[in-house]
């Protein structure tokens, strides 16, 4: 498994920079993902989409779908793209602290 | 004939160094494609790949690497383990006690090919190359006969030892044939042109089984993010109950906000006539079409439910893509919830692996207590069509439409007529691709490739293996492509196909520039209800805003 280095810590990744362990997930953490992902600054717009990610993750064990996203965030699937120029499987998930999601998603 | 800066590559380049890699991915051999995509400027550049895995994965086959956990060896005993398990997994897979289910057609294919080449012109992998010699589906096959012929009898034993100075193996060449066991898509469309019906599709899958049984390696989406995730939380999804049920509670919302109308998704339902699975990708990603279905089967007056039960409600089976004890577990799970429910069958919705597996493959591996009937969702979805239970104006479906045919039902089942008797009935506008039917090519994600994105497959599948399909969808709207203004509709009724042609719109960002759009059936049947009174389909409620 590789590793990326933060805050003097080594982070267990996947081949595609996901966190292995949601559970040690920060803000901090989050920000420096965002770098990775080509997001300079995390708006309010950015935190909106990752907390709802998260918070549904914490809940339910998996990431919500992408309808449901759009609709509860108010940010619509054109947006998520320019917030998080990979989408919101790559990069918005990944951002937020979730596995990369699986099956025929 | 060899794409043009190509060399031709043997047999024996197989057990060439690590150090060499035989084929470069290369825009100008592959296939042409139509217009407005046929020069390669048109095309996204390849990507030169990066990070730690070009060291450690076999990228010396062809640049490309798809299975995680298939690294070079670190020492002479990792090479030795690699090459001995191989060969002991081969021998399995050659034994009447170890591979009954599959030993009768792999011998055959194995031992009567002719090598006459007619597979070789019905592979969309191998023409889409630009005719590179390693996709050559008797290419795979023969790396694998000539490995058996070397090291087992004519009871098919294994009678030698691998001696590291063999020169006919090496670890690099299982290493090899490990990658090219994954750049099929197991269409068998070679199998049904084959004049002696031999299928080199599953000698792929077997070579797959070897390395899954034996080896302990897989690609992670299929088995441990795939398979092992799906017995172990009820879908490859990760989905629990509880978030399947919070999904069907939005969904129920999301159909009385976008039609007006307030349906109960029956859930659970014991006794009822059908049982209704869907790829839980539907779910999460294409929620219109579960949506859909319940939709149409609350108007024709169905007696159905769908299952809350753990397997029940992801009718996914990776397993029969790599390896059969993972596809027979699944399988024996799915019935079993189906059964407990007291349901009189199975209606399998738009899953074309879904399909195969569970009437076809699981067929004679699960039979006993957990039988029961399972059908498709076409053939029904034709029925209430054809006896007016659902009324249409297709005037609402005013766009152009083409079919895509998902191998595993159309080629592996015969289910044919039924969408197309549909589509003529509730789009005027549609045309077939060419050719179509039995005859179909896969969309490029089959034998699990939709799935599989990591290190640079995801550039393999939208460049190669898809490569054929987009022709098809280019060629069957050559007439109004060039015009954005009209949508063009990809009807795909299987989810994985459905995911395949996502990222082909998207990685040639067709949707934007061309209007492309692509779904399943039922989307396009609720489109068409006489009954409704606005559209269901997301770019035709888009472009009304």
């Amino acid at each position: 498994m590789p590793f990326i280095e933060f805050n003097g810590q080594q982070i267990e990744v996947d081949e595609d920079g996901f966190i292995q362990d949601p559970s040690i997930w920060t803000k901090e953490l989050a920000e420096f993902l965002a770098k990775t992902e080509e997001v300079e600054e995390m708006t309010e717009k950015h935190w909106k989409l990752v907390n709802y990610l998260h918070d549904y993750y914490e809940k339910f064990g998996i990431a919500p779908m992408i309808r449901k996203v759009t609709k509860e965030t108010g940010i619509s699937n054109k947006e998520i793209y320019e917030l998080f120029p990979s989408g919101p499987a790559k990069g918005a998930c990944k951002v937020a602290g979730l596995p990369k999601p699986t099956g025929c998603v | 004939m060899a794409g043009k800066n190509r060399k031709l590559i043997t047999l024996q380049d197989m057990k060439k160094p690590q150090d060499v890699q035989l084929s470069a991915p290369d825009l100008n051999s592959y296939m042409k494609l139509p217009k407005p995509y046929d020069t390669v400027e048109s095309q996204p550049a390849l990507k030169e790949p990066k990070g730690s895995w070009t060291e450690k994965n076999i990228t010396f086959l062809d640049g490309y690497a798809g299975i995680e956990n298939l690294v070079r060896p670190e020492t002479k005993e990792e090479e030795r383990a690699l090459v001995e398990k191989f060969l002991s997994g081969l021998e399995k897979i050659l034994s009447d006690d170890t591979n009954r289910a599959m030993i009768q057609p792999l011998l055959l294919s194995l031992e009567y090919c002719a090598k006459c080449n007619t597979c070789s012109e019905a592979c969309h992998i191998f023409e889409a190359s630009g005719k590179n010699e390693i996709y050559r589906p008797i290419f795979r096959a023969e790396v694998l006969r000539r490995i058996a012929k070397n090291y087992l009898d004519k009871n098919r034993k294994l009678v030698r030892k691998w001696d590291e100075n063999d020169p006919d193996l090496n670890w690099e060449t299982i290493a090899r044939l490990g990658e090219l066991a994954y750049r099929c898509n197991l269409c068998r469309r070679c199998a049904q042109t084959c004049p002696l019906g031999l299928d080199n599709g599953l000698i792929a899958k077997e070579i797959r089984k070897i390395f899954s049984q034996e080896m302990g390696i897989a690609p992670k989406p299929l088995h441990e993010k795939g398979t092992m995730l799906q017995l172990k939380t009820g879908s490859t999804t990760g989905m629990t109950k509880p978030a399947f049920l919070d999904i069907i509670e939005f969904i129920e919302e999301d159909i009385e906000e976008k039609i007006g109308r307030k349906i109960k998704i029956p859930i659970d339902k014991k006794g009822a006539d059908i049982l209704l699975t869907h790829n839980a990708g539907e779910f999460m990603a294409w929620p219109q079409n579960p949506a859909a279905f319940a939709i149409l089967f609350e108007e024709a007056g169905l007696d159905w439910t769908l299952s809350s039960e753990i397997t029940g409600y992801d009718s996914v089976n990776y397993g029969i893509w790599y390896d059969d004890y993972q596809a027979k577990q699944i399988g024996t799970l799915q019935f079993k919830v189906a059964r407990e429910l007291g349901v009189k069958r199975i209606i399998i919705g738009e899953c074309g692996h879904a399909h195969r597996a569970a009437a076809v493959s699981l067929d004679r591996s699960v039979t006993g207590e957990h039988y029961i009937p399972r059908e498709s969702s076409l053939p029904l979805l034709w029925e209430l069509t054809r006896t007016g239970k659902l009324k249409f104006d297709p005037s609402k479906n005013n766009f152009p439409v083409t079919l895509h045919d998902p191998c595993n039902y159309v080629r592996s089942m015969g289910i044919v007529k039924p969408q197309r008797e549909i589509l003529k009935v509730i789009a005027p506008m549609f045309r077939e691709m060419t050719p179509h039917g039995v005859d179909n090519y896969c969309c490029g994600g089959g034998g699990g490739f939709a799935i599989m994105n990591s290190m640079n497959f995801a550039e393999f599948r939208n460049t190669v293996s898809t490569r054929k399909k987009f022709q098809q969808i280019l060629n069957a709207f050559a007439d109004t492509i060039d015009n954005p203004d009209i949508p063009k509709y990809i009807c795909a009724p299987c989810s994985n196909c459905k995911g395949a042609i996502r990222d082909i719109l998207e990685y040639y960002d067709a949707t934007e520039k061309y209007n492309l759009q692509y779904d399943g059936l039922v989307e396009l049947m609720v489109n068409a209800l006489a009954s409704m009174d606005r559209p269901y389909l997301e770019f035709l409620i888009e472009e009304e805003e």
